[in-house]
C-alpha cells in the first residue's frame, strides 16, 4: 500500500470514529456507558494519528512516547472524575 | 552542507535530530499548558451539583462538521509530508494550501457558532459553562490560526529554489504541530459537546 493511500485509509476509520462517537452521544444509554465509549472512541482516533500521521509508529523512542503518553493519563482522569465527580465533590 | 541542514541534520545524545527533539519538547510544554485548561474544565464540571447537558447549549451536528474538517486537515497535512519526502513540491504546495483552507474553514466555523452564542447572549462570564466553553475553543482556535500562518510561512519557503536541500525538515515540523492542534480538539470535542 502506497503512503498516500495509507493515509487515505486512515482517515477513512477517523471519520468513521467521529460518525461513531457523535451517535453514541445521542443513543438513550447511561451516562457512565456513554462516556466510557466516547472517550474510548477518541483515545483510538488519537492514537490513529499519533501512530500513523506523527509517525510514531516507526519512531521507537522514549522520549517522544513519554510526551505522547501523557494526554493518555489527561484523558483517563477526566473519565474517572466525570463519572465520580458527584461522589468525590458532594 | 548549509548551516540549516546541518544543523537540522545533528543527531542528539537522543538519537533525534535537533529540530524535531525541540519540536517534541515545545509540543510538551504544549500538552502540559492545555493539561491545566482541560484539568481546570474537568474540576469545574465535577464540582457543581448541575452541568447543562452540552446539546441543549451547544450545536453537537457544526461542531461534529468542524471536527470533520480539522481531521481531513490533518489528512491533507500528512500528505503533505509524504510529498516532501518523495521530493514533489507541486504536491506539497497542493496539499499545504488544503491544509491550510481546512484550518481556515475550521476558524469561519467556529465563528459563526460564537456568533450564533453572543446572539443568544451568552458570552465568556455569562456562566461556568461558558467561561469553560470560550476558554477552551478560544485558546485551542489561537494555535489553529498559529498553524495556519506557520503552514503559509513553509508555503512561501517552497518557492526558493534552495528548499528540498535546507528547508524541507520544516514540512516536518510544522506538521507535528498541526497534528497535535488536531489531537487537542480529539480530545475538546466529546468534553465540550459530547459528555
Amino acid at each position: 500500500m502506497t503512503t498516500y493511500k495509507k493515509y487515505l485509509l486512515i482517515w477513512v476509520w477517523l471519520i468513521a470514529l467521529l460518525a461513531a462517537g457523535t451517535f453514541i452521544s445521542s443513543l438513550p444509554i447511561s451516562k457512565t456507558h456513554a462516556v466510557l465509549l466516547i472517550l474510548f472512541i477518541s483515545l483510538t482516533k488519537a492514537g490513529l494519528v499519533c501512530l500513523f500521521y506523527m509517525h510514531m509508529k516507526s519512531e521507537k523512542l522514549v522520549p517522544i512516547w513519554v510526551v505522547a503518553i501523557f494526554p493518555f493519563f489527561l484523558i483517563g482522569l477526566a473519565a474517572a472524575l466525570v463519572l465520580l465527580g458527584p461522589l468525590c465533590f458532594s | 552542507m548549509s548551516e540549516t541542514a546541518s544543523t537540522h541534520a545533528e543527531v542528539t545524545s537522543t538519537g533525534i535530530p535537533s529540530g524535531t527533539l525541540g519540536m517534541w519538547l515545545f509540543l510538551a510544554s504544549e500538552v502540559m499548558f492545555f493539561s491545566g485548561l482541560i484539568g481546570a474544565y474537568i474540576v469545574l464540571r465535577a464540582s457543581l451539583p448541575t452541568w447543562p447537558h452540552p446539546g441543549e447549549e451547544l450545536s453537537i451536528p457544526l461542531a461534529a462538521f468542524n471536527t470533520f474538517i480539522l481531521l481531513s486537515s490533518s489528512m491533507t497535512m500528512a500528505l503533505g509530508v509524504a510529498a516532501v519526502s518523495h521530493a514533489d513540491l507541486k504536491k506539497l504546495r497542493l496539499f499545504l494550501l488544503l491544509t491550510i483552507a481546512l484550518g481556515s474553514a475550521f476558524l469561519c466555523v467556529k465563528g459563526y457558532e460564537y456568533s450564533i452564542k453572543f446572539a443568544h447572549g451568552h458570552f465568556p462570564g455569562t456562566n461556568i459553562f461558558f467561561d469553560c466553553y470560550f476558554m477552551l475553543t478560544g485558546f485551542h482556535g489561537i494555535h489553529v490560526l498559529a498553524g495556519i500562518i506557520t503552514n503559509l510561512w513553509v508555503l512561501s519557503l517552497t518557492y526558493r529554489k534552495d528548499f528540498l536541500q535546507r528547508k524541507s525538515h520544516l514540512v516536518n515540523l510544522s506538521g507535528l504541530y498541526w497534528h497535535f492542534v488536531d489531537l487537542v480538539w480529539i480530545f475538546l470535542f466529546p468534553l465540550l459537546y459530547l459528555i
